[in-house]
């Protein structure tokens, strides 16, 4: 992912791929246990923090990732709060009825949505695809058969877009626009994409085994991928910063707004 | 000498075809031998590779049997498509993978990829470099690389240069001369100039995958050229052989004529190629030639109006705006056929987008039998041969009847027979009055062809001359540096 743009390397590109994609994982599954309205909000702060100053990208291009995700945030959080169910209204137009229950729940989802964009994305924009396969095969034991067809196969996306530019050109020739049908589009699109594509993911195993790749036998690594500072800061970011947030929430009581 | 290859009463036959592709063949090599392996398309030359580096059926599974096989200790495989043989994105990383593989200790792999890379002459700036970068003639090399890192001592080639320019081919063959002295070479080439010097044994195969000929290379040239001739294989000389059957202009009825004024084409907005002011008229056949990534596609795409262009642009007059109003005028010919190919029926394909009249079926038939493919109307058209792809995405271009005819490499990686008939087919059309401007990267076909040719350099159109044959000896040094 982080070919597309330029970016400067920071700390998050150093911390040990495997623990950041638990630790997310984790993250995730934490977010959805999490009911109450200010520590969410907090929350997705903190989240909101290491993904706007700790990636290394221009705020440009950032702000451009995040439009979908902003979009995605209105969209679930408003019709939670124009159609959602409660008892205290608020404001009542037509099918519209704004609760305090419904606001709540609709900003709480909203977040959800928004943190679960903002951790994915700090994730694909900090770590090479490269990197995470030799640190799933070193740290996780996952099998380099795998491994390295997901390797193989990130190669090829960047071949089959480019040809799939090329073939809506070369049947633009024989005058295929006038077709309305957008499965029979579609048909003659994907054969020969797919046929090549398949021909192509062939070859390349061949290659490989042609090359020794034995998944059975023991190998060595190119990029060894071990543990660092990194990622105690990266662990501990998050420990710190939840606990704060969690003390600051209870802090103020207002636990009171449950979703 | 000991032998490092051998095979007894091979037997093989692809599963779903009648006959057996080999029956009892019978071969062996010698260390240190250079060896080419000749014979027509379809033969089994690439199968054969595969079935003495073991690939069939280690990896492959086809159904084999033979009496005994060697199969070397230590081999390298180099295959025809540079795009598919690496698995990783980086220069260094696809040598790694190899060195691990060979379970390479990591701290000796830095320096062991920097003499490999040496070894083969890619002198990068940097190692950590996307494979994708690289020309098709340096990714070929770096897979000679990965290869050495085998330390093998049987090398097998399967057509490493068919899909590669003049200048890749020259560099790869020269990495292979300096890297391969000591080591044994089995080659399936058909592009076979610039090693005819270097490889000491050819073998010929027929068309049913029996041995004709075994022998060291010079006395094969000379005893079967006939034979080749017949199977469609190059030979040294094919082109000075050839003659053409009628070089006079027959004076055409239709008369087209293109004009361009300050012609530029843009893609992303950047200007990628501008060809100034320029006219074409009936009769003439340009060769677009150029280096890799000059331009030369992009100048088809953007007469095709495939990619955005600016200033003025007519055929005939009529002002072209967007690729609707070519229809019928111009067609562009990709490199890959298949992209073009839009129903399940080669003869579905030759009539796409015409009425169903007699009058069209019947030019579909003629055309269909000029390019000998009847008896293949029912086939889809993703089961024909390569060569039989092209030759109808060729034919499906002229059932539009277009004035103006672009190509993008039509002969790459064609047999000589092929080769020729579609040299032949496109030379009549422009008898008849069309205008052809093709992409090519070989000069002979620019010598035998061209009536005009168009340099293209980063991007711009920096030489456009009219030649004629007789003028050749001269602008066969004017363009040298192009080859």
């Amino acid at each position: 992912m982080n070919t597309f743009f330029n970016c400067k390397e920071t700390w998050l590109h150093k911390t040990n791929p495997s623990l950041k994609l638990i630790i997310l994982l984790c993250l995730f599954v934490f977010a959805i246990t999490i009911h109450q309205l200010h520590f969410m909000i907090l929350f997705t702060l903190v989240i909101a923090l290491l993904f706007l100053f700790g990636t290394g990208y221009s705020y440009k291009h950032i702000f451009l990732l995040l439009i979908p995700f902003l979009f995605i945030f209105l969209s679930t959080s408003t019709s939670m709060i124009l159609f959602g169910k409660g008892e205290t209204t608020l404001f009542k137009w037509a099918y519209v009825h704004i609760t305090k229950e419904s606001l709540i729940r609709g900003i709480h989802i909203g977040c959800r949505a928004l943190s679960f964009a903002m951790l994915s994305l700090t994730f694909a924009l900090t770590t090479q695809p490269v990197k995470l396969f030799y640190s799933l095969m070193q740290q996780l034991k996952l099998s380099p058969k795998y491994a390295y067809t997901f390797m193989a196969a990130i190669r090829l996306i960047p071949i089959m877009i480019e040809e799939l530019q090329t073939i809506r050109n070369a049947q633009k020739v024989r005058g295929v626009q006038g077709q309305r049908n957008l499965f029979k589009r579609m048909n003659i699109l994907m054969i020969p994409l797919l046929s090549q594509s398949i021909r192509r993911a062939h070859r390349i195993a061949v290659a490989m085994e042609a090359k020794r790749f034995d998944a059975s036998k023991k190998r060595t690594f190119f990029y060894e991928i071990g543990f660092s500072k990194f990622d105690i800061f990266f662990a501990s970011y998050f420990l710190i910063m939840f606990t704060v947030a969690y003390l600051f929430s209870i802090h103020f009581h207002i636990s009171r707004y449950r979703c | 000498m000991d032998t490092v290859s051998s095979l007894k009463n091979l037997r093989l036959k692809f599963p779903g075809e009648d006959g057996l592709l080999f029956k009892d063949l019978n071969l062996s090599f010698k260390k240190g031998e250079k060896v080419l392996l000749l014979g027509p398309s379809g033969c089994g030359k690439s199968t054969l590779l595969q079935v003495l580096s073991g690939i069939i059926p280690r990896s492959v599974e086809i159904p084999i049997k033979f009496d005994s096989i060697q199969i070397p200790d230590k081999w390298g495989f180099i295959f025809q498509d540079p795009e598919t043989q690496f698995c990783m994105p980086y220069v260094d990383e696809e040598i790694a993978f190899v060195l691990e593989n060979l379970q390479v200790p990591r701290h000796e792999m830095p320096s062991r990829i920097e003499e490999l890379l040496n070894e083969v002459g890619l002198h990068l700036k940097d190692i950590h470099t996307p494979i994708q970068n690289l020309s098709g003639g340096m990714k070929q090399r770096l897979a000679i690389a990965s290869v050495l890192a085998l330390d093998p001592d049987v090398i097998f080639f399967d057509e490493p240069t068919s899909l590669i320019d003049e200048s890749g081919t020259e560099q790869i063959w020269e990495t292979v001369k300096k890297i391969g002295e000591d080591k044994t070479l089995i080659i399936v080439e058909h592009k076979i100039e610039q090693i005819i010097d270097f490889v000491n044994r050819t073998i010929v195969f027929t068309p049913d995958g029996e041995i004709l000929a075994d022998g060291d290379s010079f006395s094969i040239f000379s005893h079967y050229k006939e034979k080749l001739k017949q199977y469609g294989i190059w030979y040294p000389g094919a082109w000075s052989e050839y003659k053409k059957e009628s070089s006079s202009i027959i004076e055409s009825k239709q008369q087209t004529s293109l004009y361009l004024d300050n012609f530029k084409g843009y893609r992303n907005k950047e200007l990628k190629i501008s060809l100034g002011s320029t006219s074409v008229h009936s009769g003439e056949w340009i060769m677009v030639v150029g280096e890799n990534g000059a331009g030369k596609s992009t100048l088809l795409l953007s007469l095709m109006q495939l990619i955005k262009s600016s200033g003025s642009y007519q055929i005939n007059n009529l002002t072209i705006k967007k690729i609707n109003d070519l229809y019928g005028l111009a067609y562009l010919v990709f490199q890959n056929p298949e992209y073009q190919f839009l129903t399940n029926s080669v003869y579905d394909e030759m009539t796409y987008g015409t009425e169903q009249n007699p009058e069209n079926i019947a030019k579909a038939e003629e055309i269909l039998t000029t390019f000998g493919l009847t008896g293949k109307e029912k086939h889809h058209p993703f089961q024909l041969s390569i060569g039989q792809k092209r030759k109808l995405s060729v034919a499906s271009a002229f059932i539009q009847q277009p004035k103006v005819i672009l190509l993008d490499e039509p002969t790459f990686g064609q047999d000589l027979i092929n080769t020729f008939k579609m040299l032949e087919w496109l030379e009549n059309k422009r008898q008849e009055g069309s205008m052809i401007i093709m992409v090519t990267h070989d000069s002979q076909i620019l010598k035998h062809f061209a009536t005009r040719v168009w340099e293209v350099k980063k991007g711009e159109l920096v030489n456009d001359r009219k030649v004629s044959n007789c003028m050749w000896s001269k602008e066969e040094r004017l363009y040298e540096h192009i080859f």
